[in-house]
């Protein structure tokens, strides 16, 4: 254990620096605490997926069987869809996007607290309202794809389909208010020193992502407005019978659709950047390059959508264009994956879990990559869409992938956010029993469905030879369920009794690494001055960072310190001798003063419920559609307009508060 | 705390191993749906682009997991005090592994490009018409060229090429026969394309799905194709076209739980004549399970039917009927005639003047059918007779009603006071089973 014996240690309730009440969670602009609520709260609805992935399982276990009904199992694999992605993976993301960013960056807070912790309740209100329709026996059941006419008012009278179109509309509005706040703050506030190209991989990834959900998220929200449109008022865009087309629902939702595969997979990459170096001890390979491959992927994702929608007769010049651009994809996919690898070529690997998460991505996310390949090609693909090979393919990317990364990263920043580690030996029960789970249950769809097993089928007929390999991704499930229930016990028990991290538990090199674990409510004390990509590096051993460009041209112009004048000559030191360095190299480290934020003189803004009540008032605005279906027009009438009210006052409140108090 | 990751290496060894095998064993009868049965030629160009695929894939995979683990077991860490060298780069690698998978993908490219334009040119002209319409959740299936008009089952002649052209009355649907060729959606307000020649099928019976989620029941809208010969085309087509067999009334009702289509012999190529359709179906009453009968054309034989293509749907928890009821098919005929139970509102029978509906499935030759309920029953008195008395018990979301007097109507969420009782349902099914 490489763990810093001199840190104190910090109780998780005291963390940040404030107050623990119910209220100050409620009010909180700490970009660390609104972190830790996105992590719980996703990590809630990530279990809730499970369990739906866990009946759909259960049914589809042996041929004709009926442990739920047809209607019943189409509302599971729409919510198990729709859950995963914005309610789990999205918000998992976020959970570091928040906690991570300000710290790597090196900042006291995002650029607009209060507008982070409005993100963070719509998402909550978003999430809750969706699964609201379960309550009462309508849970969407259009599939997550929400495919027109399907979904239009003829085909789907119910409630279903509202509760979807609103939910996702809510959900769109914390997406994008969250983007534009990380864009703000990435641009501008990273420490002195910190140019783009010293920002930390996760950074990097989180700072491409947030591009994608500012181009990507207008897009859904033109298509669900129109599909709004056409519910509750009327109009004609993708109702058949007016004539409409409905490929322009298609087209739509996939130039969403497909940039949202990357919003969910980067910010897994960004964290394997981050694990892969600390326990290889060698910088990540080729940085340029990995920097110019994320945003070259997110670029190219941009111009693959229809390869969704090789079946609906596009054409031969569509298709083939189509097919070259997702071929072209692949190739700063492809180069990720083998600088991963020369990262830890010649390195010097510590198997952590959070190790072994990060390389069941390399691996996993591989295989999600040759069969994504496999279906670029439109011929080829007219035999795979909408089978259970479609299937195994996003999840090697998405469980492969995403979750395997969120796994990882939360390992490996659970002693940054508690303060505690998690136990070793439980997570790496956990990781063998996801790995093996999830192989067990992923594998065998590759083969049912090119053995032509349909998808969102909520049952099968018998001596289609499809039973056995049912039979083995159900096991599966149950051992992956499991494994996430070694991780739910790992992540509650070490909360409490987990071992004490201090500041740097792993020899990591970034920012968040040099201050307390938990932080406190300001971060850092001293804004740091940032001189290369590895500050830790530079100070613990800045004979083995000499390599990394360390431009001081632009840092003297900035008056910036430069760590390596400063420690000339401290070679080799990972252990206990840091303080010492630290102390020389200009208070890099940090330790706990015990002190409030008030008492350093730091100024910080304000705790504030308005967030919660503008977004709770956007929440019964939106709920206030529903009764237009009832039939109750003076209802919905009262509860939209003082929905908007509450809403808008609110609003008017928190512009007028100042963020801090005067200083 | 090295780990060791030989779990992960062996899992590297065993996926090949098993891909290989997988792909010995895919065509065999175990797999009745896999995609790589090469009876088309459009499955063979598919099978073409499989081929590069799987062993480019396989070979990629292979040398990035090898790559990996070798690098994860000789860079373990054996001593704490370890410092690697820190190499931030190699600009040589790094383009060779940009290069040489943009050279991968080019090989793939090329003939993808190739195969796109040569699926999606125009069919040859002389090419089997049928066009294909999806319904929630049914197929119907129409032969312009002869003017057939049939539902939920396909006959297409070995060695011609079919162009199917594909439209749908509601929502989206995608028309799939794995073993014949790739996927096609339905498209509201579009006409879709698709045509390939099944010249190597044999005689046989493939299983069809609906690709594309259309809403309750999209699991249960399946469909059948028998590849026959030309011949024996020409005899079920030309019979099909005809108006309803049954024209004069019966004295003798078919024997419960006779298997359809029961007549006396399979002459599989005898034409069937127009003339004949006069002759009442005095054959019914015999027990024998046969097959076909010259009088009403070819019919794919019931017993050389596989398996796999004879559905094993359970009937539902609750849902009785009376097995050893007789019916009457003239009286069913009459019922059907007075309206009772609605069936001409949304059936067609060609040659019964009063049934004129086009909603539902067209059942003019309703008995030559193997299946029911969009391929989701087998079609004999059992389940014929039942689905009458409550489709939407035996169908999640049919729309076509619940019939049966004292049933439940799961979408109405009633118990039906009037309605067919299991007498009337007999002589309707023994109707019905006369429509050969």
């Amino acid at each position: 254990m490489a763990t810093t014996a001199t840190a104190p240690a910090f109780a998780p309730t005291e963390s940040y620096g404030g107050e623990s009440g119910l209220w100050s969670w409620l009010t909180t602009v700490d970009h660390k605490r609104i972190g830790t609520l996105y992590l719980f709260t996703s990590l809630f609805f990530f279990l809730v997926g499970g369990l739906e992935a866990g009946v759909i399982r259960a049914q589809l276990a042996g041929p004709n069987q009926h442990l739920v009904s047809a209607e019943t199992y189409n509302q599971l694999f729409t919510m198990h869809g729709t859950t995963m992605i914005f309610l789990a993976v999205m918000p998992l993301s976020a959970a570091f996007f928040n906690f991570l960013i300000p710290l790597q960056i090196g900042a006291r807070d995002v650029a607009f607290p209060r507008l982070n912790a409005f993100s963070y309740w719509v998402f909550l209100f978003g999430g809750l309202f969706m699964n609201a329709s379960w309550l009462i026996g309508a849970a969407p059941n259009g599939g997550w794809f929400g495919y027109a006419p399907l979904t239009t008012l003829p085909y789907s009278p119910g409630l279903n389909i509202d509760f979807w179109v609103i939910g996702l509309q809510i959900l769109g509005v914390s997406s994008l208010a969250a983007a534009f706040n990380f864009i703000t703050t990435i641009i501008n506030m990273r420490a002195p020193g910190m140019n783009l190209m010293r920002m930390p991989m996760f950074t990097w990834n989180a700072f491409v992502v947030q591009f994608l959900l500012v181009l990507a998220f207008p897009v859904i929200t033109i298509a669900l407005v129109f599909l709004q449109f056409d519910r509750f008022f009327g109009t004609n865009f993708y109702t058949v019978a007016a004539g409409a087309d409905p490929l322009l629902w298609q087209h739509l939702f996939w130039i969403f659709g497909h940039p949202e595969v990357y919003i969910l997979i980067l910010p897994a990459f960004g964290l394997v950047s981050e694990i892969l170096p600390t326990f290889s001890r060698k910088p990540i390979f080729g940085y340029p390059v990995m920097v110019y491959a994320t945003s070259l992927i997110a670029f190219l994702g941009f111009g693959v959508w229809a390869h969704h929608m090789f079946a609906v007769g596009m054409g031969p010049i569509a298709d083939s264009v189509f097919s070259l651009t997702t071929m072209l994809i692949a190739i700063p996919t492809g180069v990720k994956i083998f600088n991963w690898i020369f990262t830890m070529w010649g390195g010097s690997i510590r198997f952590t879990t959070a190790m072994k998460y990060a390389i069941a991505l390399v691996g996993l996310f591989t295989i999600g990559g040759i069969s994504g390949v496999m279906h670029s090609s439109p011929p080829a693909d007219l035999q795979q869409t909408d089978t259970y090979f479609i299937v195994a393919h996003f999840h090697y990317v998405l469980f492969g992938g995403s979750m395997m990364g969120i796994f990882g990263g939360i390992y490996y920043y659970y002693p940054k956010i508690t303060g505690r580690l998690m136990s070793e030996s439980l997570g790496s029960v956990n990781f063998w029993l996801t790995f093996v789970g999830m192989n067990l249950t992923f594998f065998p769809m590759h083969f049912s469905g090119l053995l032509g097993m349909p998808r969102r089928v909520y049952t099968y007929d018998a001596g289609q030879g499809w039973d056995t390999f049912n039979m083995m991704s159900t096991v599966g499930t149950g051992v992956l369920m499991l494994g996430v229930l070694v991780f739910v016990i790992n992540f509650l028990k070490s909360y409490r009794d987990g071992e004490v991290a201090g500041n740097d538990p792993w020899g990591a090199p970034s920012l968040e690494w040099s201050i307390p674990s938990p932080p406190p409510e300001y971060n850092f004390a001293r804004i740091p001055h940032v001189t290369s990509r590895y500050p830790l590096w530079d100070l613990k051993s800045p004979g083995l960072s000499a390599e990394v460009p360390h431009s001081e041209h632009g840092d003297r112009r900035i008056d910036v310190d430069v760590a390596r004048t400063h420690v000339a000559n401290g070679h080799g030191a990972w252990g206990g001798s840091e303080p010492k360095q630290a102390a020389e190299a200009g208070a890099h480290i940090e330790h706990s003063t015990g002190k409030t934020a008030l008492e350093l003189g730091i100024p910080m803004p304000n705790p504030t419920i308005k967030p919660l009540i503008c977004a709770l008032g956007m929440l019964v605005m939106f709920s206030g559609l529903l009764f237009i279906h009832k039939d109750r027009m003076p209802l919905a009438l009262a509860t939209i307009i003082g929905g908007a009210l509450l809403m808008v006052v609110s609003l008017y409140a928190w512009v007028l508060t100042p963020l801090e108090d005067p200083h | 705390m090295p780990v060791t990751s030989r779990p992960r290496r062996r899992l590297a060894a065993a996926l090949p191993a098993l891909l290989a095998l997988f792909l010995a064993a895919c065509s065999t009868a175990a797999y009745p749906n896999s995609i790589f049965t090469r009876h088309t030629e459009f499955n063979r160009e598919v099978g073409v682009l499989f081929q590069i695929m799987i062993w480019l894939g396989t070979f990629v995979f292979v040398f990035v997991e090898a790559l990996l683990l070798y690098a994860l077991w000789r860079f373990r860490r054996k001593s704490d005090d370890e410092r690697p060298e820190h190499v931030h780069g190699n600009t040589t690698l790094e383009i060779l592994w940009t290069a040489i998978p943009a050279v991968i993908l080019a090989v793939i490219a090329v003939p993808t490009v190739r195969t796109i334009v040569t699926t999606q040119a125009a069919a040859k002209a002389d090419a089997l018409q049928v066009q294909v319409i999806g319904h929630q959740w049914w197929w119907e299936f129409k032969y312009p060229q002869y003017g057939v008009t049939t539902a939920n089952e396909l006959y297409l002649p070995i060695g011609r090429t079919v162009n199917f052209s594909l439209k749908t009355i509601d929502v989206l649907h995608s028309f799939w026969i794995p073993q014949l060729g790739g996927k096609r959606d339905l498209i509201s307000n579009h006409e879709n394309f698709l045509w390939f020649t099944p010249d190597s099928a044999g005689v046989g019976a493939w299983n069809g799905f609906c690709g594309e989620y259309c809403g309750t029941s999209h699991t249960n809208m399946r469909f059948r194709t028998f590849t026959v010969t030309a011949a024996d085309f020409e005899s079920w087509a030309k019979h099909q076209a005809s108006s309803a067999v049954f024209a004069a009334p019966t004295t003798a009702a078919p024997t419960p739980g006779a298997v359809v289509g029961s007549a006396t012999s399979a002459p599989a190529a005898a034409p069937a004549t127009l003339a004949s359709v006069s002759v009442p179906p005095a054959s019914a009453t015999t027990d024998a399970p046969s097959t076909a009968v010259g009088s009403t054309g070819y019919v794919f034989p019931q017993d050389k039917i596989p398996a796999h293509a004879v559905p094993g749907t359970p009937i539902p928890a609750g849902l009785a009927y009376n097995e050893s009821l007789r019916g009457d098919a003239d009286r069913g005929r009459q019922l059907l005639t007075a309206g009772q139970g609605g069936c001409l509102g949304c059936h067609m029978i060609k040659g019964n003047p009063s049934m004129l509906g086009v909603v539902g499935p067209n059942l003019t030759h309703v008995a030559s059918r193997a299946t029911i309920a969009a391929g989701l029953f087998p079609n004999d008195t059992r389940h014929l007779a039942r689905w009458i008395k409550n489709a939407r018990a035996m169908k999640p979301g049919v729309t076509m009603p619940t019939l049966g007097r004292g049933e439940y109507d799961p979408v109405m969420k009633a118990t039906l006071p009037q309605g067919l009782t299991d007498e009337q349902i007999a002589d309707i099914v023994a109707y019905l089973q006369a429509l050969k």
